[in-house]
Order: C-alpha cells, then sequence, then structure tokens
C-alpha cells in the first residue's frame, strides 16, 4: 500500500508531477502574457520594418481579432493551471509537514474552487467572444468539469471542519 | 465563553504551583496552562478527576458557569 507521506509516498509523487507542471505552466504563461501584449503591435511593427530601406519583409501581416480570442483562452487556462498548481503544492507542503488540518488549507481548497470557476466561466466569456469575432475556438463546457469543482468546494468544507475538530482536539486537556 | 475556569484560585488556596500540579496528576504544564487561561475548548473527565483528588476538592469549585458574565448558581 502507497504511504501517505515520506519518500515514496504518493504525495511526493505528487508533489515532483506538480513541480514539473509549475515550471511548464510558468513558462507557457510567461510566453502567452508577451504574446498577449505583442498581438496588437505585430502589424505596426511589420509595417514600419517593411517601409525602411533595404527591408525585404512583407508588412501586410493579418492577425485578426480571432487570434487574439486563442490566445487569451491559453493565457487564462496556463493562468488558472498556474495557480491551483501552486496552491496544491502549498497543500502538500502541509501534509508533508504533518499538518493538513488547518483552517489554511480549507481556504487553499476555496481558492482552488473559485479558480477552477473562474476557468470555466471564462470560456462561456470566450465563447461569446469567439462567435464576435468569428473565431473558431473551442470554448466547450464540460458538465464532469463543474461536478469536480463542486466536489473540491466540497473538500474544502471537509477540511474546515477537520481543522476545527483538530483544534479542539489540541485543546483537549 | 461560558465556562470559566478558576484554577488559579484553587491553586492559591491549596498553596500549590502550577508545575507541582502538573507533576502530580500527569498532565504537562503547557495543557495545564491553557486549562488554567481558559483557552481550553474541552477538559476529559480523567484529568478533571485526577486534578480534583490532587486539590482535594469539586469539579464545580474548578469549572464555572457564566451568563453574560453573570455566575449562575442554584440558588438563584
Amino acid at each position: 500500500m502507497i504511504r501517505a507521506i515520506g519518500k515514496g509516498s504518493l504525495a511526493s509523487i505528487l508533489a515532483v508531477g506538480l513541480h514539473v507542471v509549475r515550471v511548464i505552466a510558468w513558462i507557457g504563461f510567461a510566453g502567452l502574457s508577451a504574446a498577449l501584449v505583442a498581438i496588437p503591435l505585430i502589424p505596426p511593427f511589420a509595417e514600419w520594418i517593411a517601409h525602411l530601406d533595404g527591408a525585404s519583409i512583407d508588412g501586410d501581416i493579418d492577425i485578426d481579432a480571432g487570434d487574439f480570442v486563442e490566445v487569451l483562452r491559453h493565457f487564462i487556462s496556463f493562468g488558472v493551471t498556474l495557480y491551483v498548481v501552486e496552491r496544491l503544492l502549498e497543500l502538500l507542503k502541509t501534509l508533508r509537514f504533518g499538518t493538513p488540518f488547518v483552517k489554511e488549507n480549507a481556504v487553499r481548497f476555496r481558492r482552488v474552487g473559485v479558480a477552477l470557476l473562474f476557468g470555466e466561466v471564462s470560456k462561456i466569456v470566450i465563447g461569446i467572444l469567439a462567435m464576435i469575432t468569428g473565431a473558431d475556438v473551442d470554448a466547450g463546457l464540460d458538465f464532469i468539469v463543474f461536478v469536480s469543482i463542486a466536489a473540491v468546494f466540497v473538500l474544502a468544507e471537509v477540511f474546515h471542519e477537520g481543522a476545527r475538530m483538530k483544534e479542539e482536539q489540541d485543546l483537549t486537556v | 465563553m461560558s465556562i470559566s475556569v478558576k484554577l488559579d484560585r484553587v491553586l492559591l488556596d491549596r498553596g500549590m504551583s502550577l508545575t507541582e500540579l502538573s507533576e502530580r496528576v500527569g498532565v504537562t504544564i503547557a495543557n495545564l496552562s491553557i486549562l488554567k487561561t481558559g483557552k481550553a475548548k474541552a477538559i476529559r473527565f480523567s484529568t478533571l478527576e485526577a486534578i480534583c483528588k490532587e486539590l482535594n476538592c469539586q469539579p464545580g469549585d474548578i469549572l464555572f458557569f457564566e451568563d453574560d458574565g453573570r455566575p449562575i448558581r442554584h440558588d438563584d
């Protein structure tokens, strides 16, 4: 049976995986942040370059609103992933220290739930933006994701009660 | 909290220190301090029994129920 904490435990394996995901999410998030800023600037910059003497590039780069919506969708996805992974790593850290039932962890679970909910609700906004701009963006909602978000909120309440019980236990003489 | 602990008063009456009580009842000073300062959420019957035995008192000498700071007595 896999141990809960310590070397070779599920928590330590998860922590390694989450650290890898965090690095990937940071790179993706930084790249997409740069892209969001750069996209509106690319056409005028390319046009300016094309007008320079000796330039041999086509200044007519067509970036439509759909491209911006697509980048925005990935930007939100990576942002939410990064936020959730950071909170999960904090949760695992308290588990490693043997103090998982603290009120801070209930708050962390709530924040994870809110972040996931934000990610799903943003899909609706992205879908509307895609319809307006005519972009081909997959922003379909998944019912199972909403059930998973509900499960995270239930976990938050369980941890809240667990923290209260732990406090009561600690203050029983 | 409506239950207040008057352990310090009983200890003073008996001329006993918290450290001495701790050694006699086998409860850590930290836990007795939690009880004495009124931070305790609960007290085990075994702890209460040991304290009452060592201090030669009744649970009612240590624990008091107060309604909005006003002590409640049987004859109220």
